[in-house]
């Protein structure tokens, strides 16, 4: 067991009064409690390790002990009893020396006992708030999806704490977003009603889209010859494929919308956003003579101009 | 059957230990929703995470109620911006 100073951390000297711990630990609670630092998984550690200081050091009892036996405080009273069987052991051989084992003997039930009594007393909800719990905790809980999988809303299962829980995914939920599952967090206090489970998305997209609000966005390559003449392409989009026209004299760069083809709307059954796809006209390569001199006469002619 | 989802003020507070006044209060500064039924105040089951929350900060961290309101808001702002982050991070 690895021995925690107490007093260190909560910033207080061995000597110092209930008052100045009270202090300490609400000036530090203020910095690193849970409620003031939300999903900030180093603060809430941090507060546990005051929460304990403070539980043991605001005991008067707690903390004598503490100060006695140091690491081994929390056994403290096993201790104590060792010490006293010690004692009652020697007596025990004076008033009857049959039956001393039977008396005396120090058996793993006892252990056990102690340590529910030192949980019951020294449990984690102890040192906690002292008005009573009315609802569950939330739960958290993560979820890693692909963009294409949240395209169309669908069921899901899987197990939380052993308990399988089966959600609809609503399609456009978006990568970071939190949905709220009621009920299905931490077990309510004296009949109180349960926490909720808190699941966020973590959405990768394995798709060649960009992904801007509801919108899609996409670099579609034009051949020189396709951009010039015009022609027609067949793009695929997440909804299947699509036949674009390209219109004569396509510049690069050209953007044009395709208006409900991009990402749905959550929560927004049939609504979609757009899809933007942007013409990058690429220039040919490795031509020929024949192809050269075919420019050649497009320059001269367009120099004539 | 019917599913109750709101408790009198009184009920809740002495339930849990603490002062109606402070429920007031945090209604006052816009902190929480009351619901009035006849005469009645009532919490909504959906208030109790809130009420428990700024019952932390009050009765454990010794936190005012004008400090509370201090928190939430700078809280909120925070929640706003870091959905601005993340909906910036999916952007690119």
């Amino acid at each position: 067991m690895q021995f925690i100073d107490y007093y260190q951390v909560l910033g207080v000297d061995k000597n110092a009064s209930q008052e100045e711990i009270k202090k300490a630990y609400r000036k530090l609670a203020r910095k690193h409690h849970p409620d003031i630092n939300p999903n900030d998984k180093e603060a809430e550690k941090k507060f546990q390790q005051i929460n304990e200081a403070n539980e043991v050091l605001s005991d008067a009892d707690k903390r004598k002990k503490y100060d006695q036996y140091g690491a081994d405080w929390k056994h403290a009273d096993q201790f104590e009893q060792a010490k006293k069987q010690q004692q009652n052991y020697g007596q025990g051989r004076q008033h009857n020396p049959f039956g001393q084992s039977e008396s005396y003997s120090y058996s793993s039930e006892s252990n056990q006992d102690y340590s529910d009594f030192f949980s019951n007393i020294f449990g984690r909800n102890q040192g906690q708030s002292a008005h009573v719990k009315f609802k569950g905790n939330d739960a958290r809980a993560e979820l890693n999806l692909n963009l294409t999988d949240v395209y169309k809303t669908h069921p899901q299962t899987f197990t939380i704490g052993g308990k399988n829980i089966r959600i609809t995914i609503p399609a456009g939920v978006k990568n970071g977003q939190e949905i709220k599952i009621k009920g299905y967090g931490g077990v309510g206090v004296n009949g109180g009603p349960n926490g909720d489970l808190m699941i966020t998305f973590n959405i990768a997209n394995n798709t060649s889209f960009q992904l801007k609000g509801d919108d899609l966005y996409i670099d579609i390559p034009v051949n020189l010859y396709q951009a010039v003449l015009g022609g027609e392409i067949t793009i695929d989009t997440l909804d299947g494929k699509v036949k674009l026209k390209i219109p004569p004299e396509t510049a690069n760069n050209t953007r044009v919308r395709l208006v409900g083809k991009g990402f749905p709307v959550y929560k927004n059954e049939g609504r979609f956003g757009n899809l933007y796809i942007t013409y990058q006209v690429e220039l040919p390569t490795k031509l020929s003579q024949k192809e050269k001199e075919l420019f050649q006469q497009l320059a001269d002619i367009h120099h004539q101009k | 059957m019917t599913t109750i989802h709101k408790i009198k003020i009184e009920e809740y507070c002495s339930y849990c230990n603490i002062e109606v006044a402070f429920i007031k209060e945090l209604h006052e500064n816009g902190l929480i929703e009351l619901e009035v039924q006849e005469t009645q105040q009532l919490i909504d089951f959906d208030q109790i995470p809130s009420i428990e929350k700024y019952s932390r900060m009050y009765y454990d961290l010794a936190i005012n109620i004008e400090g509370i309101e201090v928190i939430h808001n700078l809280l909120q702002k925070m929640s706003d911006l870091q959905q601005e982050i993340q909906q910036l991070k999916n952007r690119y």
